[in-house]
């Protein structure tokens, strides 16, 4: 069974469909990426997976369990929500102390968890002084003080630095080959590449594709071509179109060209003397697959420069 | 339930609220005790004027004075409200609710709280009262050991009324989440809306909490004597403190419905 399982999901708020009939699962051991962009609905269904919002219909459960049933839920269940829900004039143990003592863990892992995600020496500072990343990381120690199996992170990247997300990386790596179920959201999916087996893709409330990462990356190779970096783009961009391959210009210099292989295009650029300063092989990046998979009926910024 | 109390008080005591609250209880109870010195008695419906102080020795005068701080039972409510709409104010709602994601639970925890730390403000005001006003009072030549032993008459009053105040106040912050709204609304009612209302009704003043506290705490000889403010009927003791107990009940039932059906986002 596995750890998570959303079943036919929906909210509406009010006129808005915030997420529309979506089923997914979430299997122990892996990470699964919860990707969409801005305003696809992933806050609002970790929400509603947790119990804070409530689902217009649909389910959603930890092994067969809806959140508000489970006996223990902060020893199955830790999550690190969108920041901010500190009281700023608490201080950071007492913030630790007050939820291990309500979920009736032991008050030394408030301690054991500020260590955990490095913020042992600010344990007695008052929460309204942290910055968003020291924040950010008092919400994670949140989530694992009762060592929960299964994890849900949203956005929990934001205001890390470099460090930092990398530690967050090994660390869920690491969660999850313990045989924990780790869901972790977010609206990059560059940022998420190192970190996730799977990836539920998610655009306007909507299941766009759940694959493993592999199934992307095979998705992703279907759009490679050629990057030329040239200052006669506008001749390059004629020349290409007379010779029937889909070209386009990205910026002044730059164009590239769909399914173009270098054995094709270099003889074409000597042919008509076209002035070359750099050739480049374009394999689709997933963040392109992404892109091009959650614009479709999304419209939007994330469409732009990206056909379909 | 009583480890989810104890994980409420601590989450209580670590912000300043509970804090400022007592000590504003402290600094008013101070001037509550210097109008008991300042207050002359009614002798044959003709109020004494003259300048200066009593030394209060009868039992009614030693029980106003124990009982001086009794009006800041009005920050015990305030504390309840508080407790419950901070929550919403720093969104800390979400974390509580993930460690209690039954609402109702949620709800009566903070209303046995507020209860408790309703009764410890009563005992801190008392103690207060007991120190300040014992020492004013043997510095005037009074009787200590006369106030001590009235403290048994007024102290179960205080300790209930400060308790179904802080009741009442999580009852109405659990409806009004907006700690500016709760706060506004409930300080309206009480110096404003109340006394209208019984200026309008005179026989109002037995059904509103206030009317109703002074009957719970049982304190009515503060006031003359013979069962009420003078010219005023109140409820018996228990009839009092269960009308409290109604209200903030009726407003922690309807708030319960609110939250339950409402997303936090
Ligand atoms: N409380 C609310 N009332 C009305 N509409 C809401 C509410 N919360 C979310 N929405 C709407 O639901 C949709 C999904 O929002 P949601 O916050 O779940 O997106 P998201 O995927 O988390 O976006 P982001 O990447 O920006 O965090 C949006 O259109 C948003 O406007
Ligand atoms: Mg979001």
């Amino acid at each position: 069974m596995p750890a998570i399982e959303v079943n036919g999901l929906t909210k509406r708020f009010g006129p808005v469909v915030a997420v529309d009939d979506l089923s997914f699962a979430v299997p122990a051991g892996r990470v699964t990426g919860f990707l969409g962009p801005n305003g696809a609905g992933k806050t609002t269904t970790l929400r509603m997976l947790l119990g804070l919002v409530h689902a217009t219909s649909g389910s959603a459960t930890f092994d067969g369990t809806p959140y508000q049933d489970l006996p223990d839920p902060l020893r199955r269940v830790g999550a690190v929500l969108e920041a901010t829900s500190f009281h700023p004039g608490r201080r950071a143990i007492h913030h630790l102390r007050m939820v291990a003592m309500g979920a009736g863990l032991p008050l030394g892992r408030a301690e054991e968890v500020l260590d955990l995600v490095g913020l042992g020496d600010v344990a007695r500072r008052r929460v309204g002084g942290f910055s968003l990343g020291m924040r950010q990381r008092l919400e994670l120690a949140t989530a694992l003080l009762g060592d929960p199996q299964v994890l849900i992170l949203d956005e929990p990247a934001n205001g890390l630095d470099p460090q930092g997300i990398l530690w967050l990386r090994t660390f869920l790596r690491h969660q999850a080959a313990s045989g924990r179920a780790v869901l972790v959201s977010s609206h990059l999916l560059s940022e998420m590449e190192e970190t996730v087996d799977e990836v539920v893709i998610l655009a306007a409330g909507r299941l766009v594709m759940q694959t493993t990462l592999a199934g992307l990356a095979a998705r992703a190779g279907r759009h490679g071509g050629m990057r030329v970096r040239s200052p006669e783009a506008d001749r390059l961009v004629d020349v290409l179109a007379g010779a029937g391959a889909m070209a386009r210009r990205v910026d002044a210099e730059h164009v590239v060209v769909d399914g173009a292989t270098p054995e094709w295009l270099g003889p074409i650029l000597a042919h008509h003397q076209i002035v070359c300063y750099g050739l480049a092989e374009e394999r689709g990046s997933l963040e392109d697959v992404f892109l091009s998979l959650t614009s479709g009926d999304g419209g939007g910024p994330g469409s732009i420069g990206h056909p379909g | 339930m009583i480890r989810l109390v104890r994980a409420e008080w601590l989450k209580l005591r670590t912000t300043a609220v509970p804090w400022v609250l007592a000590i504003i209880a402290v600094v008013l109870d101070a001037l509550f005790i210097l109008t008991v010195f300042l207050t002359k008695p009614n002798v044959g419906g003709v109020r004494d004027t003259s300048a200066g102080y009593i030394v209060p020795h009868t039992v009614t005068q030693l029980r106003d004075l124990v009982g001086a701080g009794f009006e800041t039972y009005l920050l015990a409510m305030l504390l309840g409200a508080l407790c419950i709409t901070t929550e919403f104010r720093h969104k800390t709602v979400t974390t509580s609710f993930l460690v209690v994601p039954r609402r109702a639970t949620f709800v009566t925890v903070k209303l046995v709280t507020a209860a408790v730390a309703g009764i410890g403000l009563a005992v801190g005001v008392l103690v207060a009262t007991v120190i300040g006003g014992g020492a004013a009072l043997a510095a005037r030549g009074g009787s200590f050991t006369a106030m001590l032993h009235q403290v048994p008459a007024v102290a179960p009053g205080m300790l209930l009324v400060f308790a179904l105040f802080a009741i009442l106040g999580v009852g109405v912050g659990s409806l009004l989440t907006n700690q500016v709204a709760a706060i506004t609304a409930l300080l309206g009612w009480f110096v404003v809306a109340q006394n209208i209302l019984i200026g309008l009704v005179h026989g109002a003043l037995k059904w509103v909490p206030s009317g109703a506290a002074e009957a719970a705490a049982n304190l009515s000889v503060r006031n003359g004597g013979g069962g009420g403010i003078v010219g005023f009927e109140l409820f018996t003791w228990w009839q009092g403190a269960l009308l409290l107990l109604g209200y903030g009940v009726a407003f922690a039932a309807v708030g319960w419905a609110v939250m339950t059906r409402r997303d936090i986002t």
